[in-house]
């Protein structure tokens, strides 16, 4: 495998407010992505997933612990990952492709390279014909693959993605597992996906890292053995269901013993 | 020292808001000792001490009573005036898209213009007397009631409307069960500008042509450089209307406590 | 063929009826109905005419422009103060804090009432005028942009930043487009606010000016003049105002704000 891509070891991190009794989010958590690889995190909620995506992000700092993305330490956001985000957080008085572009626009690039990777882009994820569309005229599952375009323009090494089809109907969200699956395999990214569905995980991931209640930390990881590349058909068969009930036995049990702090 | 650190994150907001007023108001008082004031300056001066006595006089020589109650009136009658046509005609017009239609030119072009401009006019028409001062509050209070009546009842909720009409409701049964509850909020808020809007009538109406009336009595004190005075009275219509909002804001929060997050028109 | 005409544009064919109707009806009813004295009514021919000798000779126009350069020095100064002080207000919590509830307390008063002052103290001409307009239509502007600040949506700013914005980044990109819609919606009400500003400064101690011209006529009796100077003046307003509404659709076509009129 070689070096991982995204390395966390004993992340701890506790959520002080003035009203409240402080919440401890995480607590020794460790994880390992390996590069290309695509990993899912499911976890009860409140399990500090999300949580852990901000911090790989570089928007909060752990209170103890060490990351890592791509063997250098995490020091701040904007270098080589990238978020997609459940609510889809498309810039309403841009259009699609001013949109796309937002990421590289932060970064600098000129205008022209800017319009060429957005027109690579745009076409990628097949809304050539949206481009000066604005957020509001579109679907939840354009949305998000602008949300996706725009993720992929920075290039960045790491995919990270937060219930990016939380929002979406059921037939939506097939359609974009599949899709993104094909982006997937067409750019070769490292992708780290949380999810609340296992069978999303499942369908998508090499790995599934099933996580605790809160507090949260990595409670097992399982290895999904399905051949690549994946199509609907698998999710019919009975290996499938087997894998969806190993994880479910693992979940199961953060779902109803433990009480959350 | 703790619990002075708890106390005062526990009532930031209104430790720094009363605070800076508070300061400003020190500040005032004190400017005359901190800053030279030149004669001309100084004639139109005066500090919150001043301001406070001669309004404690005013009350005491019995010199306010008689105009407090003629503004009253002026407002109260205006204001009832507005809220009897206004609402029921914001009722009807939300309901009946027609009616909406043959109204709405006269709405819209009397809503954009200064409805003061009338004034002149109203004087011409009334006199000096309360009945020009009536009319002015009537016509600027009651279009914040007519419109914001008019989107409570067009934001009503199609599907509650159709509930009640599958049981057999009539239209004025409907408007008696949902819309005129759903329109309650709309209209409190209405009602909290109309106030607003009822008292520049009173103020201003007074300015231009009266012989008795709280605006009247700060006019006079200004041409006669009582400016004590002025803010005297100043302070006064502030204070009345921050009680009226208050009190609308209760009545609005009491009445409202079913919903969520109610429509908050500004 | 005739009828579906009618139909598509009902409603502007009944709110012009309508405003037809009442002006014949007025027209008729003093004229035929009503003894015509001339010291209280008026009629609309009369006002028609008065109105082609004041606007086009006579000298309502340069009041009207007396007016407007009053209306904007006040109005001017009334976005160039009132939106910084309400995007600080709005970004630094601790400004909001503090600053609110003085200009609440400001803004729920009848400033009207210092008009009087205020034309005692800096005598009767442009300066008072602009004092007293700016002071009436501050407000709007700075707790409009208070509260668009405020609204901005906190995942939008997470969005910016975590493709590494930086602080402009945010302001500029976020902030401010986000805000606008509520700027605008503010302006359309210091318009309203404005107005009343001018014609009770014009009123109370003026010389020139189309809230003087209203008065001076009054005094003098002279009503189809009167009209037709307010009716001028509601021109204006309308226009202004309607104009403030075809703005407000223009640069916030993603939002529908739910605003009082």
């Amino acid at each position: 495998m070689g070096a991982p891509m995204i390395q966390a070891r004993n992340i701890t991190l506790v959520f002080k407010s003035k009203d409240r009794e402080p919440v401890t989010a995480l607590r020794g958590f460790n994880l390992e992505v390996g590069k290309g690889e695509f990993v899912s995190i499911v976890g009860p909620s409140g399990c500090g997933k999300s949580t852990f995506l901000n911090l790989l992000l570089g928007l909060i700092k752990p209170d103890s612990g060490e990351m890592t993305l791509g063997g250098s330490p995490i020091s701040g956001p904007g270098q080589e990952r990238a978020m997609v985000f459940q609510e889809f957080g498309l810039l309403p008085w841009r259009t699609v492709r001013a949109n796309v572009e937002l990421g590289l626009e932060l970064k600098g690039i000129s205008s022209p390279e800017r319009a060429q990777r957005a027109t690579e882009l745009i076409s990628l994820v097949g809304l050539e014909d949206f481009e000066r569309h604005y957020p509001h005229e579109l679907s939840g599952g354009m949305k998000q693959r602008v949300g996706l375009a725009r993720a992929l323009a920075t290039e960045p090494e790491v995919l990270l993605m937060d219930e990016p089809f939380a929002a979406l109907d059921a037939q939506t969200r097939d359609l974009m597992q599949t899709e993104l699956l094909q982006i997937w395999e067409r750019t070769k990214k490292t992708v780290l996906f949380v999810t609340h569905s296992i069978e999303e995980a499942a369908y998508l991931s090499d790995r599934v890292i099933i996580m605790t209640a809160r507090p949260g930390r990595a409670k097992e990881t399982l290895k999904i053995q399905l051949p690549r590349p994946r199509d609907y058909e698998m999710r019919l068969t009975p290996q499938f269901n087997d894998i969806k009930s190993q994880i479910w036995d693992v979940l199961k049990e953060e779902l109803t013993s433990r009480v959350p702090q | 020292m703790k619990r002075l650190a708890n106390f005062y994150t526990e009532r930031e907001q209104s430790i720094l808001g009363g605070g800076f007023i508070l300061l400003l108001i020190v500040l005032w008082e004190l400017m005359p000792h901190l800053v030279p004031l030149s004669k001309g300056f100084s004639l139109f001066f005066t500090t919150p001490w001043k301001v406070i006595e001669a309004g404690y006089q005013l009350i005491v020589e019995n010199k306010i009573q008689e105009h407090f109650y003629v503004s009253s009136i002026e407002f109260l009658a205006g204001l009832g005036l507005a809220i009897i046509v206004g609402l029921p005609l914001g009722l009807i017009t939300g309901r009946s898209r027609d009616l909406d239609a043959t109204v709405d030119p006269f709405v819209t072009i009397f809503n954009a213009t200064p409805r003061l401009i009338f004034l002149p006019l109203f004087i011409l028409w009334f006199g000096i007397g309360i009945w020009s001062k009536i009319m002015i509050v009537f016509i600027g209070a009651v279009f914040p009631l007519l419109i914001n009546t008019y989107e409570g009842v067009k934001n009503v909720d199609r599907v509650l409307v159709n509930v009640v009409r599958s049981f057999g409701a009539n239209e004025w049964q409907i408007m008696k069960i949902v819309v005129l509850p759903n329109s309650v909020p709309y209209i409190v808020a209405g009602l909290r500008l109309a106030i607003g809007r009822a008292i520049l009538g009173v103020v201003v109406g007074e300015f231009f042509g009266a012989s008795k009336g709280l605006g009247f009595l700060i006019a006079t004190a200004a041409t006669n450089y009582k400016v004590d005075v002025v803010f005297a009275g100043v302070a006064i219509f502030m204070g009345l209307s921050l009680i009226l909002t208050m009190a609308v804001k209760k009545i609005e929060s009491n009445l409202s406590r079913w919903r969520p997050e109610g429509a908050k028109t500004f | 063929m005739k009828k579906k005409l009618f139909a598509e544009h009902r409603r502007f064919w009944l709110g012009l009826g309508s405003v037809l109707f009442v002006l014949a009806a007025w027209e008729v009813l003093l004229t035929y109905v009503f003894p015509l004295n001339p010291f209280f009514f008026t009629k609309p021919s009369l006002i028609a005419v008065a109105f082609k000798e004041q606007v086009i000779y006579g000298a309502l126009w340069g009041d009207l422009a007396v007016s407007s350069k009053a209306f904007l020095w006040g109005f001017s100064f009334a976005i160039l103060l009132g939106i910084p002080l309400g995007a600080l207000m709005g970004w630094r919590r601790k400004a909001g804090y503090t600053l609110d509830p003085f200009f609440t307390a400001l803004y729920a008063s009848p400033l009207v009432a210092l008009a009087p002052l205020i034309i005692v103290v800096f005598g009767v001409g442009l300066f008072a005028k602009s004092v007293l307009v700016f002071a009436l239509s501050v407000f709007p502007f700075i707790f409009n942009t208070f509260a668009g600040v405020r609204s901005t949506d906190r995942l939008l700013i997470n969005v910016v930043r975590s493709f590494g914005g930086g602080e402009t980044d945010l302001y500029l990109k976020v902030i401010l487009p986000s805000t606008l819609p509520y700027i605008v919606a503010g302006a359309r009400i210091a318009l309203g606010r404005g107005l009343v500003g001018i014609i009770v400064g014009e009123f109370y101690a003026a010389s020139e000016g189309i809230g003087y011209a209203i008065s001076r006529f009054g005094d003098t009796y002279r009503l189809p003049e009167m009209f037709a100077a307010i009716f001028l003046l509601m021109i204006a307003a309308v226009g202004l105002t309607e104009g403030m509404r075809k703005l407000e659709n223009v640069l916030a076509p993603w939002k529908t704000t739910q605003e009082s009129r």
